[in-house]
């Protein structure tokens, strides 16, 4: 597999370095392949733009970051504003449609996946990126949902274990639901 | 297994997705680091949260510091009473610790430094502490400082830093950096029977019989246990082979000539290097740390459109690695030196290539790396 | 028979004749450190001395120790590191003034916070006296120093208040001349299970004397010292404006307290 570009961007508190983590910790601990990931964030300990970025391959990476992302996630609309341009020509853009407008021009490779407000059904708007990371399981099949689930009960404290893996399967299922 | 049994081993083998700082803290102590003491700093301050859950757990003892300087003279103290000791800081904090890398190296403690390259006050990337690593004590005295490029070389580089300590007596430093220390990344962790650590040297001498200074020329002494009679003298005055302050210029000399030639001698020994694409370059890239990795893409870049150029990537920064460099700069027709910083080492990679071939520098200091594009451009730049 | 002074089995061999000036009040210090020691059947080599720089920090080069030296005001942040690898090794620290209180400040503030288990014993000759008598922050106001041509314009620090008031546990003053009490509250000190001061006000004749008094005699020094001390109980009696300026001498504070220990006191809870 070619390196593989992936942007998460939102506020502070939503989760967006914590889903890189656990995306790449699938990746590299039960997937074996190689990951790299950083982010940046405003020096307020909490809220402000934030964002996360993270490299997927079979071979080591000397590459920390790109500017070429293969998928961006945007949760919120003054960060996608700063960080679409480093989607590259045929990248996937994936935004929550009621935090986030779709980009004039970029209707047709927009993904729409109203993850905070499936996850307030829910019951806890926190499990959003849950949903986020069980849709991309299902659309891009870069990691499995057996390897997804593993590591979401080694990393979540227990008693959220359960709320989190539901939240996986409802991601899971509104990609197929998509298809 | 539960965390905290999970923490009681030493080396926790596997495969993890880890930030640089924790794979620091996994590599201290792996290598047997028993005492951490460190003051609050970012972008270092992972490795002290590391440190104060980790130490415990294995038996060791953790503090913070009420300054930088209470800190590396804890480790200098707890060094001497037979820890394996290590302190952590980012470049406004490495300014402090520079008396008791003085201290340290003029009394011989092993001890291990941290200094999370930083600049613009913040978590900004930066190679810029290069030289003050090297030169940042008063006095004539050696250090031995090794760069690592990523999340697994903080983990390898961190242990090989406790060797080195215990091998010569010195303060090893760690020349971390914000891109790596924060940045996530796999991580393979040995089996612990993979992992070569070396221990304290102590003398089979008894009391009496043992100098605590007395060592063959360009060797490091053993040790002598603290509370055990032999009476050592550790002053940072110029001392004999007991201890004894002595303002003799030739026992000052002598000392001397044995604190740094024990490592400007051994050079050879110390000094490591890795080549890539170089058996037939005819130009080269010399780059260290964080810089090794977009030199080595954009190497590879300007392989595939037929630009005959290799990697030497300085594990070792100083001492310097004399010889390979030596060997490269008669080698190729230009070297071009990358460094985050405003062009400091590139000096000293000047100074070694003695003229054999021109030096250029690459440099960048805005709080970010090069990207492979313009190391990419320098080195066709140079071709043409 | 040339009969040999009893402690010189404590010296070092090749260390003699020692560097301190005639008349300093250091090597007076160093025989009551040796008569507590003696007196409480203490064995050196299973002590860690250490000291700084300045006059003070060289009593310690002289014992048969192992000895820590000559880095100016670290002496409790290597302490630190000795006592939380090592909590049973015992740790006497003999401190200067500008050692301890200047330099070192931070460091004393909070070992004595922290109630680090050593002793500090602290010569105050009330001026920077190996560089040449510059200004200290014990140096009495009024008086003049190297640097304090017109007189020193700053307040002085009480320095055992000051170990009080951030923790320690034992603290007391004397002066040289008084070995009896000065030999007792080394052993006090040195039996005492957390962080121990005794402050002894000392003469330097050769630089505070002369600049201070316009003498090097050290009996006009010790005398001038004399006449500025009150015991505690005489120092009750008295307002704050009347103690101002004397050596208020006696034990202030002994109570026990939980030492430091650093994490390893987390070990169990790590199980």
């Amino acid at each position: 597999m070619k390196p593989y570009n992936i942007g998460l961007c939102g506020f502070g508190g939503q989760g967006i370095i914590l889903t890189a983590v656990v995306l790449g910790t699938t990746v590299v601990t039960k997937g074996n392949r190689y990951a790299v990931q950083t982010q940046s964030y405003g020096s307020e300990a909490r809220g402000g733009q934030c964002q996360a970025e993270l490299i997927i391959s079979d071979n080591p990476i000397n590459a920390t970051s790109s500017e070429q992302k293969d998928i961006l996630i945007a949760l919120f609309q003054s960060a996608l504003d700063k960080y679409l341009p480093t989607l590259k020509e045929e990248g996937t853009l994936i935004i929550d449609p009621k935090l986030v407008k779709v980009p004039a021009g970029y209707e047709d490779r927009t993904i729409e996946v109203p993850a905070t407000e499936m996850a307030v059904t829910l019951g806890n708007r926190l499990v959003a990126n849950m949903i986020l990371l069980g849709y991309m399981q299902q659309r891009f099949n870069l990691f499995s949902k057996e390897d997804l689930i593993e590591v979401v009960k080694e990393s979540v404290p227990e008693k959220y274990i359960n709320l989190n893996i539901k939240a996986i399967h409802e991601g899971i299922a509104y990609a197929k639901k998509e298809s | 297994m539960s965390e905290k049994k999970a923490y009681q081993e030493r080396v926790q083998s596997g495969v993890h997705f880890m930030a640089g700082n924790y794979a620091t803290v996994e590599g201290a102590i792996a290598a047997g680091c028993d005492f951490f003491a460190g003051y609050p700093i970012t972008p270092a301050n992972e490795i002290s949260e590391g440190m104060s859950k980790r130490l415990p757990a294995v038996g060791g003892a953790f503090m913070q510091g009420e300054d930088e300087l209470a800190s590396i003279f804890a480790v200098a103290g707890a060094s001497l009473a037979g820890a394996k000791a290590m302190t952590a800081t980012a470049s406004a904090g490495f300014n402090y610790k520079q008396e008791g890398i003085g201290y340290a190296s003029a009394i011989e403690a092993p001890c291990v430094i941290v200094d999370v390259q930083r600049c613009r006050g913040e978590n900004f990337a930066s190679q810029a502490d290069v030289m003050q690593m090297r030169w940042g004590a008063s006095g004539d005295y050696e250090t031995i400082c090794l760069a690592p490029s990523s999340v697994q070389e903080l983990f390898d580089y961190t242990v090989k830093a406790f060797n080195l300590a215990e091998t010569f007596r010195n303060p090893v430093i760690v020349m971390s950096e914000t891109t790596i220390a924060l940045m996530r990344e796999r991580l393979e962790i040995p089996d612990p029977k993979d992992l070569k650590i070396l221990n304290r040297r102590y003398t089979h001498q008894k009391p009496g019989e043992y100098m605590t200074y007395k060592a063959n020329p360009n060797q490091a002494p053993d040790f002598a246990p603290l509370g055990k009679g032999y009476h050592n003298l550790y002053s940072i005055n110029p001392h004999d082979e007991r201890g004894g302050i002595d303002w003799d210029p030739e026992v000052f000399d002598k000392l001397y000539q044995r604190i740094t030639g024990k490592i400007s001698e051994n050079k050879d020994q110390i000094c490591e290097t890795q080549s890539y694409h170089m058996s037939d370059a005819s130009l080269a890239v010399i780059a260290y740390g964080s810089e090794v990795r977009p030199a080595l893409d954009a190497v590879e870049m300007a392989r595939a459109g037929g630009i005959k150029v290799g990697l030497l990537k300085l594990v070792t920064v100083w001492p310097v690695a004399e010889k390979q460099i030596k060997e490269v700069a008669s080698q190729v027709s230009a070297i071009l030196s990358v460094e985050m910083n405003i062009g400091k080492y590139s000096r000293e990679i000047e100074r070694v290539s003695g003229g054999r071939c021109p030096v250029h520098y690459v440099t960048k200091n805005k709080g970010s790396g090069h990207t492979k594009e313009e190391i990419y451009q320098a080195i066709k730049e140079v071709w043409k | 028979m040339i009969k040999q002074n009893p402690q010189r089995k404590h010296i070092r061999d090749d260390k003699l004749p020692h560097f301190f000036c005639p008349g300093c009040g250091c090597g007076q210090v160093l025989n009551y450190f040796l008569r507590a020691v003696d007196e409480e059947n203490i064995n050196l080599d299973e002590m860690v001395t250490i000291g700084g720089v300045g006059c003070t920090a060289r009593i310690p080069v002289y014992l048969k120790t192992d000895t820590l030296h000559g880095v100016h005001g670290r002496t409790l942040a290597w302490a630190t590191g000795i006592k939380l690898h090592k909590p049973e090794i015992p740790i006497v620290i003999f401190a200067g003034d500008g050692d301890l209180a200047s330099i070192g400040g931070n460091h004393f503030i909070h070992a004595a916070r922290r109630n680090l288990d050593v002793t500090v014993i602290l010569v105050n000759n009330l001026n920077f006296a190996m560089t040449g008598g510059q200004v200290a922050p014990s140096t009495p106001s009024e008086l003049k120093t190297m640097t304090a041509p017109y007189g020193n314009k700053e307040p002085d620090f009480d320095i055992c208040k000051l170990a009080i008031a951030a923790g320690a546990t034992y603290v007391s003053r004397w002066t040289t001349d008084r070995p009896n009490q000065v030999i007792k509250g080394i052993k006090d000190a040195m039996k005492h299970k957390g962080f121990s001061l005794i402050e002894i006000i000392s003469q330097c004749p050769t630089h505070f004397g002369r600049y201070a008094l316009d003498s090097g005699n050290p009996q006009v020094l010790l005398d001038w010292i004399k006449d500025l001390t009150l015991t505690k109980t005489q120092a009750d009696k008295l307002t704050a404006q009347e103690q101002k300026g004397k050596f208020i001498i006696g034990e202030f504070i002994k109570e026990d307290k939980p030492v430091y220990t650093g994490s390893s006191v987390y070990k169990e809870a790590c199980q």
